[in-house]
């Protein structure tokens, strides 16, 4: 039942927005009987509402359904990160921005992250953008879902 | 099943789109691929072609730079003025020359069959 949950596992869309929220622990979700709690998409940015040291938050269209992503980029005013190394920190934030910096509308997106519940909806809490310039890679995407799906994930 | 705030752009050929498609609706969020024949400065309006379909894309809202010739992906809403003239008013733009159309092609069917699968085996 766990044997997925630490994967970044490649889902459709169409496929993310069917997982259902795991009982007990916000950051896991369940895909027909198994828990998972990583995802990667790849697809077109169609929105992006950026709060400066805040949050870059975005939306993957994959051409099967839409993905919310969050970027956190509070990295200065977040306790969590406040018990850190200062200059962990920095190197963090600085990833952070880098990658908020190349998210911009109509790019090619992979994104790998956390799948975490936010007001009852599933999104991905981002760990890397990936912004691809062969657009060949979207239906390899597709075709690595489809090939996941039917020889592993529903196994 | 979660929902959306965004339409997603559903994947169609321009050869799919005519009148007795159900895509072919008003407002429907679509994604479609073609080349760039025509393109009017004044108006903004772009004419892709895929073999021997064609479409119109409002492109006033995209900062996009467009080359004749050029392959290009279009996301928007269907815009259908009487009495079937079509044209897709587009949000998000993006050039994908060198993209493989006959995989893109065999692909789409992939994908739509693997959709179906799921949504059959979800509802048992």
């Amino acid at each position: 039942m766990d044997s997925l949950r630490n994967t970044h596992v490649k889902l459709l869309a169409f496929d993310f927005l069917n997982l259902r929220p795991y009982a007990g622990d916000q950051n896991s979700c369940f895909r027909k009987g198994k828990r998972l709690s990583r995802a990667e998409t790849l697809g077109i940015v169609v929105t992006r509402e950026f709060k400066s040291n805040k949050f870059l938050k975005f939306t993957i269209d994959d051409g099967t359904g839409c993905i919310t992503c969050i970027l956190w980029l509070n990295h200065f005013n977040s306790p969590y990160f406040s018990r850190r190394n200062p200059s962990d920190v920095r190197q963090i934030a600085q990833v952070a921005t880098n990658f908020a910096s190349d998210v911009q509308l109509g790019v090619l997106a992979r994104v790998r992250g956390r799948l975490t519940n936010y007001r009852g909806a599933i999104q991905i809490t981002v760990s890397d953008v990936v912004v691809e310039r062969d657009p060949n890679m979207q239906i390899l995407h597709w075709l690595d879902c489809i090939a996941l799906a039917r020889k592993c994930y529903d196994k | 099943m979660a929902t959306s705030a965004v339409k997603h752009g559903e994947l169609v050929t321009l050869e799919e789109l005519n009148p007795s498609s159900p895509h072919f609706t008003q407002g429907a969020s679509l994604r479609v691929t073609g080349k760039l024949q025509e393109y009017n400065v004044d108006t903004a309006v772009a004419l892709i072609v895929d073999g021997n379909a064609s479409l119109k894309i409002d492109t006033q809202h995209l900062k996009v730079n467009l080359r004749m010739g050029s392959l290009y992906q279009f996301i928007g809403e269907m815009l259908i003025q009487p009495p079937n003239e079509a044209i897709l008013k587009a949000r998000v733009g993006r050039n994908v020359d060198g993209m493989d159309l006959n995989l893109y092609h065999q692909s789409l069917q992939l994908l739509k069959e693997f959709q179906a699968d799921q949504m059959i085996e979800r509802t048992h």
